[in-house]
């Protein structure tokens, strides 16, 4: 029964967390939208904003399309917000204080990552739409592009800490953090988590040049559930950035939990910025860029560090 | 709140600048609205895609009409609901949506009837399979057909038709393209309402300086502000279509609070711009069009952005006494429009602070901040036809930073006719 208990408990945690996560994305990028548009910070329009305008789309008609694929539309929010969940039950807050740490953690994270392409492919195909589906095939582009340097910038991580589970990662930069261990990887990782989330400068399949791609005809409740899972997979990608190159828990003076959060929240204002401050990429030059530079630079950041090791 | 906003003739600059309220979300589609904003007059022609949009807003919605000096009987008659307010339009529209939600005002039903543009004749339980579904237009759809890649295989080819209310276009502008992948294959240009039909009665939105330039003598100061602040303008719209809306909003606050003679705060614009690669990876080499294609096409920083010194300006006493010369750009891309329409902003706010009191004669025609404009057509007509060709062989995200980058403002030629026929009524 204990067991049950303690799995119910951490699935809540996982959840609460997520949840906790989405709301603070939603104040942190009109925060960082303001800053950037130079308008005077109303906090307490920046503070109830999100729940209004989730509100709204909470009672709105869920608008439906001619022969869509209903369930595979209802279920696409739902799989990516399960793989953000998925992705963030990996990263633990302190030695002893993680949802699961299975010894393939690094594996799970990693599948979490690559099934995130099933869920955009789902959710821009169901709607049969044409804006639509051209957004799920720009992510499949874009998502076979970014996976290989994804799992090589995670790679290189696994080396130091001589195991695949997440907390041996964190455990393995007592003495030295992997983003100075090596420097290629924190930049990797944000470049390719940016291209994951689909945020800012690569938000290329629901981009602005389709009228929202692949959620152009969400509405509703529909349109809430993929914002706040896109949202949630943002927090995922940070929080376990803080994990495997800023050293988890970590850190002088603060509890453990304390910095993981610190860290998550450092890079998510990383992540957020380049959405307000730079411009989309073109989808041809971000596939050739990962292909000729990002794939060798992470290989030589995998060879590089697997060097110093022997 | 959610707003899907349409901006009919000479209505542009308002709705832009609605954007500048924070309770105002100008929103890519209609499925995230809740209110379907029209500004100004709408051609009949576009009355049915109205519709179409309209009833693709979730309930509940409503339609309010902005009608910025457009009397009374220039609203749609086959378009039969709305609300019509004259200003503090923020505050009415959150009015309206209070009511919508708190179930005081009853949500509009939909306008066209709510059945299959043809019968579905697919067989399986999701509506698939049968006979006759692939290729051609089945049944009334257009389905993709079998057509050649520029890798050399065949690949499906998809009709698609984007506009007249796409968000990133100007109202009216319609183009039937053919899809492959991401590539355009094939793209043609409808014709155009605001283009071909002048849409007249909008006084108070429809006097520009320029407008008035065609038949009367204005300041050069005057009509060199207003040109650096419609680059601007331009400038806050493109950063929009480059995920940049925030920034947008920046410039588009600055447009409205540049001063003549200070080109300081462009230049750091210019600046600031660099750094986030608008005009560097999302438009180098995206779009270019060589010089011979815009010869004598007058269109104004698109033909300077690839190198034709052609502006009317030079031909003016006035500017040449001011020591007037046009910047010209050589790559003729996308990133050459940005640059030009930034370099003519610091020139234009520099011009207005040394043109002390000098005016203009009116000679029927007037360089824009888009080209050459006179009451027989304005810039956006002369460069439609060099779409298709421009367009096709491109990416679509390619195609929409091209059209951006082209500044069209399709209804800028019957505004002008119509000024010049209201001064002709009027003498």
């Amino acid at each position: 029964m204990s067991e049950y208990a303690a799995a119910g408990v951490a699935i809540a945690a996982v959840g609460a967390a997520l949840l906790a996560g989405v709301y603070f994305v939603a104040v942190f990028d009109r925060l960082i939208g303001a800053l950037v548009e130079g308008r005077p910070l109303q906090w307490s329009r920046l503070l109830a904003e999100p729940v209004q305008s989730s509100a709204l789309m909470a009672v709105q008609q869920r608008r439906t399309t001619e022969r869509p694929d209903a369930p595979a539309w209802a279920l696409a929010p739902a799989l990516f917000a399960g793989l953000a969940a998925v992705a963030l039950a990996m990263v633990p807050l302190d030695r002893d204080l993680v949802a699961t740490d299975p010894a393939t953690g690094f594996v799970v994270f990693s599948a979490a990552i690559a099934m995130v392409m099933i869920a955009v492919y789902l959710h821009g195909w169901s709607p049969n739409s044409a804006f639509a589906l051209h957004g799920a095939y720009r992510y499949g582009a874009q998502a076979l592009s970014f996976q290989i340097p994804f799992l090589l910038a995670m790679l290189a991580t696994v080396l130091p800490a001589e195991s695949l589970s997440i907390v041996e990662i964190v455990n393995a930069q007592e003495s030295l953090w992997n983003v100075v261990r090596q420097p290629a990887g924190l930049p990797l990782y944000l470049v390719v988590g940016v291209a994951v989330s689909f945020w800012g400068p690569l938000n290329l399949p629901d981009g602005s040049d389709l009228a929202g791609g692949t959620s152009v005809e969400d509405s509703g409740l529909s349109r809430l559930l993929w914002k706040a899972a896109r949202a949630a997979m943002l927090v995922s990608v940070a929080a376990m950035g803080a994990a495997a190159f800023l050293g988890g828990w970590w850190g002088p003076w603060l509890a453990g939990p304390v910095w993981v959060v610190l860290k998550t929240v450092a890079l998510l204002g990383v992540l957020l910025a380049s959405g307000h401050l730079l411009a989309r990429v073109r989808i041809e030059q971000f596939v050739l860029v990962s292909w000729v530079v990002l794939i060798p630079l992470a290989l030589l950041n995998v060879f590089v560090s697997g060097a110093f090791l022997l | 709140m959610p707003v899907f906003a349409v901006a009919g003739s000479g209505t542009r600059e308002q709705v832009q600048d609605l954007r500048l309220d924070v309770h105002m979300q100008l929103v890519d589609t209609p499925r995230a609205a809740t209110i379907l904003l029209v500004a100004g007059a709408i051609p009949e022609e576009l009355a049915e895609a109205l519709a179409r949009l309209h009833d693709s807003i979730p309930h509940p919605r409503c339609t309010v009409w902005w009608p910025l000096g457009a009397p009374s009987g220039a609203w749609l008659g086959s378009f039969p609901h709305h609300v019509a307010i004259e200003d503090q339009v923020p505050g009415r529209l959150t009015a309206i949506q209070r009511e919508l939600l708190s179930g005081q005002r009853p949500s509009e039903p939909p306008i066209l009837p709510d059945v299959d543009a043809a019968p579905w004749r697919g067989v399986g339980p999701f509506g698939q399979g049968g006979t006759g579904m692939t290729g051609g237009t089945p049944y009334g759809r257009p389905m993709a057909e079998l057509g050649p890649d520029r890798d050399g295989l065949r690949l499906d080819v998809l009709p698609l038709t984007v506009g007249p209310f796409f968000p990133r276009f100007p109202a009216g502008l319609v183009l039937d393209a053919k899809l492959a992948g991401d590539i355009l294959v094939e793209v043609a240009v409808r014709d155009n309402p605001f283009v071909t039909n002048s849409v007249r009665g909008n006084d108070r939105a429809g006097r520009g300086p320029f407008l008035r330039a065609l038949t009367e003598p204005v300041s050069l100061a005057e009509l060199e502000l207003a040109r650096a602040r419609a680059h601007l303008r331009w400038v806050a719209d493109a950063l929009a279509a480059c995920e940049l809306a925030a920034l947008g909003l920046r410039v588009l606050r600055l447009a409205t609070a540049i001063m003549p003679g200070d080109s300081e705060p462009v230049e750091s614009l210019a600046r600031v711009l660099g750094w986030t690669q608008a005009l560097g990876w999302s438009t180098r080499g995206v779009g270019r069009i060589e010089a011979a294609a815009l010869e004598g096409l007058g269109a104004g920083p698109v033909a300077r952005a690839s190198g034709l010194p052609d502006d009317l300006r030079a031909q003016d006493q006035a500017y040449r006494d001011l020591g007037f010369e046009p910047i010209v750009q050589a790559e003729g891309d996308a990133a050459a429009r940005w640059r030009q329409r930034l370099a003519e902003a610091t020139q234009s706010l520099e011009l207005a602070g040394r043109a002390g009191d000098r005016r203009t004669i009116p000679t029927g025609s007037i360089e824009s901040p888009r080209g050459l404009l006179e009451p027989a057509g304005g810039p956006a007509a002369r460069l439609l036809p060099l779409i298709p060709g421009l367009l096709e062989g491109m990416e679509w995200g390619d195609a929409v930073t091209t059209l951006v980058s082209l500044d069209l403002d399709l209804e800028e030629a019957s505004a002008a006719a119509g000024q010049a026929h209201g001064e002709a009524v009027a003498s």
